[in-house]
């Protein structure tokens, strides 16, 4: 029975209420006369803790709680992709179809249009056994997206008495029918809390391509692994997120907006449908599911999304699809968090955040990972989890970085410094790392070419060093280096504007292909054997750096596109024949 | 012979100067024309320079005087309008304050310590009220157990005070302290009723 | 809300810095108003902070001097609070609560609008992408603002953020409208002198007949400032979203206010979170701040230019910080440029518009607009370099070229930069000065340009 209580007590979004002993943790509460959203996430006695997904202004004590006997969840079926839901999938639009411009209160939504028909295949006939997790059939849910309808993970299966025929159905039809009379629709429910259960689960071995060098190329990330991104204000965190929501190789990308500016979510569903996907041509808002809940919307909500989000990425993995999350930003997830447990009055670990602060992401980021789904036929997904952290004052000690750093293994440390000095993406290539380098290498070699770790390696090594002498010229100025380590300097700087920098505003560098980063940084790395070949030779550097070869590379990026690998090997044999030439000259003088 | 050569080579020379002076000129006439011409497109932008700050400035003094002016005229007018406002109030007041103390009003003043009581959640009270209305609201009240009317009077239009017994709650329910609730709402309307506002 | 409310408590239990403690509370909502009289009669307005088991903590935005256990009453209004709202309030000075504060009567309402507003809904928001020409080169040139942008300045104590903000009001406009627009200026927590200078500069330009001033100063109550930004923007927003007019909006000092915020949390002995700021400093502010914006189906816009100052310079504390990460980009005043008396003084390279890209360019500013301010970026980044080298190893240590990145640097300053304030750029101006400026590079250093804007615009020696 479900639990009808009162209010006994309001203070922002935390509301108590007695009479509540038959309510369940995480159950999902009605509260007040204007029948707002809540969950409760503390039980004593028969009080109970509800945090609210939705304004409190003007809620009193003596209104009534009545609880739904549910935990919170999420609708899963056709219908989402495209959409833009807040922080407890209710879709945006629909919401202002209830309430205009502005977010209103008490509005009861279907996450997506139960009415809408959709041509189901069947893929079982009647006789067939089912259990859990196996696919009963598809429809096509946007032109990207081949939609398995599958029987939901908790079901405990039957033999099929009866399969609709191939058709045009709604979601509220019984598209199969067991015999112990039980059915099958196009959609479930399942909650947020609880990770989707899966049959096995693989090392990544398969890079996750976004197109960005410094990301592909030098920090990458595998299909179901865990990256964050963390950075100050100004360093360019939002527009890095957008890219790799645009060009990163996944059939589906679950945007979570959380805690973050209203106009950034307005920009991706302006732009979105205007962009289209490089591999398939098709507009990219076909692939995507935006989750918003901005800084001003309600506070509990923000913590509910990331969760929200999880599950429909979890959901399109056991289709068999690779899933990206991006979520913006787990910091303001965290913050939700503190507030919360402040109203609790829960004991505080550092800097006011919950105790539990660390358990709660780790939880998280556990539910990214390559997996083979449960059921049959076999398939093989994976969800990757990308979270931004916004660490105040652009500290990287402060506890939400130091604690998710502790969870992922791909780390792009944005970088106030280059940020200012325009160089963008401003990731520091001294403070990232990627723990998947060698689980991917073997990808590399088999798609692209054998040596790309070691070819990598070598360029990385020209950066280090140049870290290291650039205190020296810092100290005694750039005269202070011989030839030999000018030459790293110059190499340094070419492989900077070269190859990390990436205009996400131009037509050609937004996205960079695999076999182009290769080429690119082929091209950078043969040039400084050749310059440090040359100076051995009697070369200076200043004939070096007159070569007319150095413009041309370092506008490669933006001048050639990727299908137009010839002008590469055209640069090729530019570059020989003028480092040919300078030897000649040299030798002739 | 001699002179022949002497003079075709002072032709020579003669010549030479006067082409060379030529050019000169050519030149210099032409880098005179130059300097005039730039020159002018100088003054032309120092011209207009000068026409486009005065403009400017005129501008500037012209907002200012048409803006304060404006709002000066405004102000007055929301100032009468106020005024206008007041009256119509003070009027309604007076007209309240002499009202009828009838049965309908005896309704009246139920309604409102029934209000009272509702909102403080009991009927044990002190009721306040003007010497006007201490008969009417001393019937009224024996239809409210437990509550009493207080000895002392207070100063209103009509209508009631309604205080708990132990004191700690008060629900104003007098009339006055309703038109005041009121009277953001209605001033809308009044004015409206003069014409003044859109 | 729909009760009545009106009834007056008197059992106070507890009163602690600006907070109320009421007992015996029997029917009060979260965030409603209250009406709190003192033992004189004099009346104060609060807020219902929390609510429940008998008690109620009212913050008072008057502060509690002189109130006292035994006299004090609290009044449940029976609503949270409201601003009228109409046409008329242009052209009217008001205080920190909304109150008429210029001698005439109280606008007449044509409605009354919850201060706290609600949260726009993303999908109806428009994205905001029209050009506010400042007349500011710096602005205009290389932090563009748009309408419907947030785009506070951050300033440090005595530097000229409110000369710079005023010049902003004077001057914004959107080229080629005829479009209404309108000022509303906060002031929380500011000198006397500075409100003045700020009304008399509208005044003077004509243009106080379409701005509003809500005014809280230094002397005035404290808590009265988690209040004033609040009824300003729902003026703002009426005027816009009601009356379709573009408003700017300008909030000077948020420092103030985050002061006041942190008050009420110290005295409800809340988890301070950096810094003594509560916890929810980014979520408070974020429902300022995200008030700007345009909607979908609407004319107006809300624009916001909060100002805020910095405790010693440092861009990382949390007032600066958490304003960083929801505004859509920061003009950082330096100190350096100040001292050597340069107006206005923006350090162009900590500085950013994130909306830029978008309202520049053909059909809406000029073609080479972004090529020219990335060049100057870059130019004076690196003018920034050589100096710091030429510090080290001299004048006569530098290179050519490097010698010609020094010039960059004075002429951005000097030539481009440095503005009176009453000087009134449009936009061609600013961007010959822009091209000006790196036309003291050979071409060659010209790399983020088109080859075709080059020909057209550079007029530097090797031209």
């Amino acid at each position: 029975m479900a639990a009808e209580g009162r209010i006994v007590w309001v203070s922002g979004p935390a509301v108590k209420a007695d009479g509540m002993a038959s309510a369940k943790m995480y159950e999902t509460v009605i509260v007040g006369e204007s029948k707002l959203i809540g969950e409760v996430i503390r039980l004593t006695g028969d009080v109970a803790f509800i945090q609210v997904y939705e304004s409190t202004s003007g809620l009193k004590p003596g209104e009534p709680v009545v609880g739904t006997g549910n935990p919170l969840s999420v609708l899963l079926g056709p219908g989402i992709i495209g959409q833009i839901y807040d922080g407890i999938q209710r879709p945006l639009k629909a919401l202002s179809e209830a309430s205009g411009s502005y977010i209103g209160r008490g509005i009861t939504t279907t996450p997506v249009d139960l009415t809408k028909k959709y041509h189901y295949t069947p893929s079982v006939k009647a006789g067939d056994q089912v259990q859990a997790g196996n696919i009963i059939g598809t429809v096509q849910e946007t032109d990207l997206i081949d939609h398995s309808i599958m029987v939901p993970p908790d079901h405990k299966g039957g033999t099929i008495s009866e399969v609709v025929p191939e058709g045009d159905y709604d979601l509220e039809t019984d598209l199969v029918t067991l015999q112990d009379g039980s059915t099958l629709k196009m959609y479930h429910r399942w909650p947020v809390r609880k990770p989707r259960p899966y049959k096995t689960r693989y090392d990544p071995t398969v890079p996750l391509l976004t197109g960005q060098r410094v990301i592909d190329t030098f920090f990458p990330i595998a299909k179901g692994g865990t990256g964050s991104i963390p950075g100050a204000f100004g360093t360019g965190k939002t527009v890095t997120l957008h890219q790799i929501a645009k060009w990163a190789d996944s059939q589906v990308v679950v945007y979570i907006g959380c805690g973050e500016r209203g106009n950034e979510m307005t920009e991706v569903l302006v732009e979105f449908p205007h962009l289209k996907d490089p591999r398939t041509g098709k507009p990219l808002m076909d692939r995507t599911v935006l989750v918003a809940n901005t800084s001003n919307m309600p506070v509990a909500a923000r913590e509910a999304s990331i969760y929200t989000g999880v599950t429909i990425a979890e959901y399109y993995r056991d289709m068999g699809k690779d899933v990206v999350l991006v979520a913006d930003s787990t910091s303001r997830w965290a913050e939700a968090l503190r507030e919360m447990s402040g109203r609790l009055e829960e004991m505080p670990a550092e800097e006011g955040y919950p105790s539990y602060l660390a358990s709660r992401l780790a939880e998280f980021y556990e539910r990214a990972g390559r997996v083979r789904a449960a059921g049959s036929p076999d398939r093989d997904g994976s969800v990757t989890l990308v979270g931004a952290v916004s660490p105040s004052g652009g500290d990287f000690t402060e506890p939400v970085t130091t604690h998710t750093m502790r969870f992922i293994k791909t780390f792009w440390a944005l970088d106030a410094k280059l940020a200012y000095s325009r160089h963008y993406p401003s990731i520091n290539w001294m403070n990232s790392y990627s723990g998947y380098l060698a689980d991917i290498a073997k990808w590399w070699g088999t798609n692209v070419s054998e040596d790309w770790l070691s070819l990598r390696g070598e360029a990385y090594g020209v950066l280090q060093r140049e870290d290291t002498l650039k205190e020296i010229v810092r100290l005694l100025g750039p005269e202070a280096l011989p030839d030999e380590e000018k030459i790293i300097m110059e190499v340094a700087r070419m492989i900077k504007i070269g190859i990390l920098q990436q205009n996400s505003f131009d037509d050609v560098d937004t996205y960079c292909s695999p076999e182009k980063q290769y080429r690119l940084l082929r091209l950078l790395v043969d040039f400084y054997n050749r310059g440090q070949q040359a100076i051995r030779e009697g070369t200076s550097l200043a004939e070096i750096r007159a070569l007319p070869i150095i413009g041309t590379l370092l506008k490669a990026r933006m001048e050639v596109k990727d299908d137009e690998m010839e002008k590469l090997d055209e640069m090729d044999n530019m570059m020989k024949e003028q480092f040919r030439g300078a030897a000649e000259a040299k030798v002739r003088s | 012979m001699a002179s022949d050569t002497l003079e075709r080579t002072i032709d020579k020379i003669l010549d030479q100067t006067q082409k060379r002076l030529g050019s000169e000129l050519d030149g210099a006439l032409a880098e005179s024309g130059k300097t005039l011409d730039g020159a002018r497109a100088g003054l032309e932008a120092e011209y207009d320079k000068i026409i486009s700050d005065g403009r400017k400035e005129a501008d500037k003094i012209q907002k200012q005087i048409v803006g304060s002016s404006d709002l000066e005229a405004r102000n007055k007018q929301l100032l009468l309008v106020e005024e206008a406002v007041d009256r119509a109030f003070t009027q309604a007041l007076g007209r309240i304050s002499d009202m009828d103390r009838g049965d309908s009003y005896a309704e009246l003043v139920e309604a409102l310590v029934r209000e009272a009581t509702d909102t403080l959640g009991s009927t044990e009270v002190v009721v306040y009220t003007s010497e006007k209305d201490r008969d009417v609201v001393g019937s009224v009240l024996n239809g409210f157990a437990g509550s009493q009317l207080a000895d002392d009077i207070i100063e209103c239009l009509g209508g009631v005070r309604v205080v708990s017994t132990d004191g700690t709650m008060t629900f104003d329910n007098t009339l006055d302290a309703r038109i005041s609730r009121l009277k953001p709402l209605i001033r809308k309307q009044i004015a409206a009723k003069f014409g003044v506002v859109n | 809300m729909t009760s009545v409310g009106g009834v007056q408590y008197s059992k106070i239990a507890e009163i602690k810095g600006p907070l109320v403690i009421v007992d015996d509370v029997e029917n009060a909502a979260f965030d409603e108003l209250v009406e709190v009289e003192t033992g004189e009669g004099e009346r104060r307005l609060g807020k219902v902070l929390e609510v429940g088991n008998g008690k109620a903590i009212v913050q008072v935005f008057e502060g509690t001097t002189g109130l006292s256990v035994s006299g004090t009453s609290a009044r449940f209004v029976g609503k949270v609070m409201e601003m009228p709202v109409s046409k008329e309030v242009l052209g009217r000075v008001f205080d920190g609560l909304g109150r008429p504060k210029d001698g005439l009567p109280d606008p007449i309402a044509d409605k009354f609008l919850d201060i706290n507003g609600a949260p726009m809904n993303p999908e109806q928001r428009e994205y905001p992408k029209d050009f506010i020409q400042t007349g500011v080169s710096v602005i205009d040139g290389m932090i563009t603002l748009v309408r419907g942008q947030k785009l506070p300045i951050f300033s440090g104590s005595g530097m000229s953020h409110n000369i710079l903000a005023a010049q902003i009001a004077r001057q914004a406009t959107v080229v080629g409208t005829e479009e209404e627009f309108a000022v509303v200026f906060a002031a929380i927590g500011v000198q006397y002198s500075e409100a003045e200078y700020f009304r008399r500069t509208l005044e003077e330009s004509g243009a106080l007949k379409r701005s509003v001033l809500f005014l809280n100063l230094a002397d005035d109550p404290a808590i009265e400032r988690i209040i004033t930004p609040r009824v300003a923007l729902t003026v703002a927003e009426y005027m816009a979203f009601e009356l379709g007019m573009h408003v700017l909006v300008i909030l000077t000092d948020m420092t103030n206010y985050a002061e006041a915020l942190r008050e009420i949390s110290a005295a409800r002995e809340e988890v301070p979170g950096r810094k003594g700021y509560p916890g929810y400093l980014y979520t408070d502010l974020s429902t300022i701040y995200e008030r700007a914006g345009k909607l979908n189906g609407k004319t107006g816009s809300v624009t916001q230019v909060p100002i805020l100052s910095m405790p010693s310079d440092d861009i990382t504390h949390p007032i600066p910080d958490l304003t960083g990460y929801i505004t859509e980009g920061q003009i950082v005043l330096g100190r350096d440029l100040f001292r050597q008396g340069v107006y206005p003084p923006v350090n162009i390279l900590m500085s950013l518009s994130r909306l830029m890209k978008d309202g520049i360019g053909e059909g809406r500013t000029r073609q080479d607009h972004g090529e020219i301010s990335n060049q100057n970026y870059d130019a004076y980044s690196r003018a920034q370099e050589v100096r710091a080298l030429a510090g080290i190893v001299g004048k006569a240590g530098l290179a050519e070229v490097d010698l010609k990145y020094m010039d960059v640097g004075d002429s951005f300053e000097k030539g481009f930069l440095t503005q009176a304030l009453d000087e009134n750029r449009n936009l061609e101006e600013t961007l010959s000065l822009l091209w000006k400026v790196v036309s003291n590079l050979p071409r060659t250093e010209l790399t983020k340009v088109k080859d075709k804007y080059v020909e057209q615009y550079y007029r530097g020696s090797d031209a």
